[in-house]
């Protein structure tokens, strides 16, 4: 591993010096503000435990998301910083830390070698899965199980090839998921290809395999979307995480369809099928989840009305009177504003 | 005092001006940017074989050469059109355009047209990327929600286009040859 390491910076120090590219663009400035209520139909703030929205009645706050990229010839940088329960106390390593302080969301150099080639290292939002971190880039406000126990980031470096623009090659060394440094050493592979098939349709298949969540295992996914009319678009996410040692995992699926019925208006339903795997004599719980969303935009402003219904034949759930039930059910309104 | 009143009545003049450009549509009801440029001391394989530069040299990234003949050129290309925050800001689209340039001895004429606007997403490594591969005509009337945006990107796109314009002119009316490489000066400090 250390030799690989010490081969790509020296290949990568050699064409640094040998490129006089002086071509300039801007920084660029983005980002987003995110706040919601969410109104959960037991009453029960822990009912519905995947990532984010997770308050009962209450108008509370998502996050405040600042990013900053600049590309000066063949180098760029990408640094994103999130504040604000969403980017903090929600987000791992900063929960990790106490919740005190911010969420690095993106933070790595890009070298682009050739047209086809390019390198890139730091920590970066993660290749897995068809869902992110930053509300911008979700339709639905609330997240899916394949999303909340799947990688948020992972930190290394990777190199991408691109073959044309219908087919790319990722392939990479990293930590284990979701630290800013190493607690196992460079610890996984990762790899991603990229295909469109036919114009709108973009697969990636993706496989990590080392340390991540419960121990080290292998995660393979596949994100999809395809725009199949101007008003119609289908997306696609299954995965599938096993753990070495009987450690459990967990497989799934979710689907994505979104229709625009207006100028500005999308409805979009996510129904997503999850289980955990058992792990050793502890069995997995499985889940059904439905959601209907709606995107109503205007100028940089999104207004995200939702509603969401999970069943579980095992009962993780709670009915108004606190004991074990099957559903669980939530309505939120969120609004989002990028720029 | 008479100072401030008159840099704010020409600051409202400009913007007034500004705001007064705006594309025309074509026999077909689309959105058309058309010129017509005398240029008489130019012939017309000149002006051909400049705009096939322009085209394949200096603006290979953004634009294809589609077919070519003694007196026409077609391509098709695209412009980022930026949303601008201040000094700082980043694109928030792009407008694909088809490009015909035809010639004649003394003049050409070259227009823009079918353009159709393509937002991007930020996607999660915090670059900016087409959302779509559907483009919307840009001369859509757009629904109350969306008006002020759209208004902003045709704006920026005519903006956008109008500087294209200005950058193919110059380019057909400018004489290129290769610069002699220059020695690099040095100085010597062993003489003084």
């Amino acid at each position: 591993m250390k030799k690989l390491l010490t081969a790509i910076f020296a290949m990568a120090s050699a064409s640094c010096a040998m490129a006089q590219e002086t071509t300039t663009s801007p920084l660029e400035i983005s980002g987003s503000v995110d706040t919601y209520f969410k109104y959960d139909f037991a009453k029960n703030p822990k009912n519905i435990t995947t990532s984010f929205a997770s308050d009962h009645n209450s108008v509370s706050l998502g996050m405040i998301d600042i990013a900053l990229k600049k590309k000066t010839g063949k180098a760029s940088f990408v640094g994103e910083l999130s504040f604000g329960p969403r980017g903090q106390t929600q987000s791992i390593p900063d929960a990790a830390a106490g919740g005190s302080s911010f969420h690095i969301q993106n933070l790595y150099v890009n070298y682009d070698f050739t047209d086809q080639f390019s390198m890139t290292a730091g920590y970066m939002g993660t290749f897995i899965g068809y869902e992110v971190i930053s509300p911008v880039g979700n339709f639905n406000y609330s997240t899916s199980y394949l999303f909340t126990n799947g990688p948020f980031q992972n930190a290394g470096i990777k190199a991408t090839y691109k073959f044309s623009d219908k087919v790319s090659l990722m392939a990479g060394v990293f930590n284990d998921w979701n630290v800013y440094s190493a607690s196992r050493g460079v610890s996984a592979v990762g790899g991603q290809l990229m295909v469109a098939p036919v114009e709108g349709w973009t697969a990636y298949l993706n496989v990590l395999s080392g340390a991540g969540a419960g121990g080290y295992g292998t995660i393979e996914d596949l994100t999809t979307s395809y725009q199949i009319t101007e008003k119609f678009k289908l997306g696609l996410n299954a995965a599938n995480y096993d753990i070495d040692n009987d450690g459990g995992g967990y497989a799934g699926a979710a689907l994505y369809p979104q229709y625009a019925v207006a100028d500005g208006v999308t409805l979009g339903l996510r129904g997503e099928y999850f289980k955990y795997k058992d792990a050793g004599p502890v069995q997995g719980v499985k889940y059904t989840a439905v959601t209907f969303t709606a995107n109503i935009k205007s100028g940089g402003l999104t207004f995200i009305p939702e509603v969401r219904l999970d069943h579980s034949g095992d009962k993780p759930f709670f009915n108004k009177s606190g004991a074990a039930a099957p559903n669980a059910g939530q309505f939120s309104l969120a609004a989002v504003y990028a720029f | 005092m008479k100072y401030i009143i008159l840099v704010f009545f020409i600051a409202f003049s400009i913007d007034l001006s500004a705001q007064q450009k705006q594309f025309i549509k074509d026999d077909n009801g689309k959105f058309i940017y058309y010129k017509v440029v005398d240029s008489q001391l130019l012939s017309k394989d000149t002006l051909v074989q400049r705009a096939k530069s322009f085209i394949n040299l200096a603006n290979k990234k953004t634009m294809v050469q589609q077919s070519i003949t003694d007196s026409s050129v077609l391509a098709k290309g695209t412009i980022i059109v930026d949303k601008t925050v201040l000094v700082m800001g980043h694109p928030s689209g792009e407008v694909s355009y088809n490009f015909v340039f035809e010639a004649r001895n003394g003049k050409y004429r070259f227009w823009l047209t079918d353009l159709l606007f393509i937002p991007y997403q930020r996607d999660r490594y915090g670059n900016f990327v087409a959302s779509t591969k559907i483009g919307t005509p840009l001369e859509r009337t757009p629904g109350k929600l969306s008006a002020g945006a759209w208004k902003d990107i045709v704006n920026s796109a005519y903006n956008k286009i109008e500087k294209f314009g200005d950058d193919f002119k110059k380019y057909l009316a400018t004489k290129r040859v290769e610069k002699a490489s220059k020695n690099t000066e040095t100085i010597s400090t062993k003489k003084w």
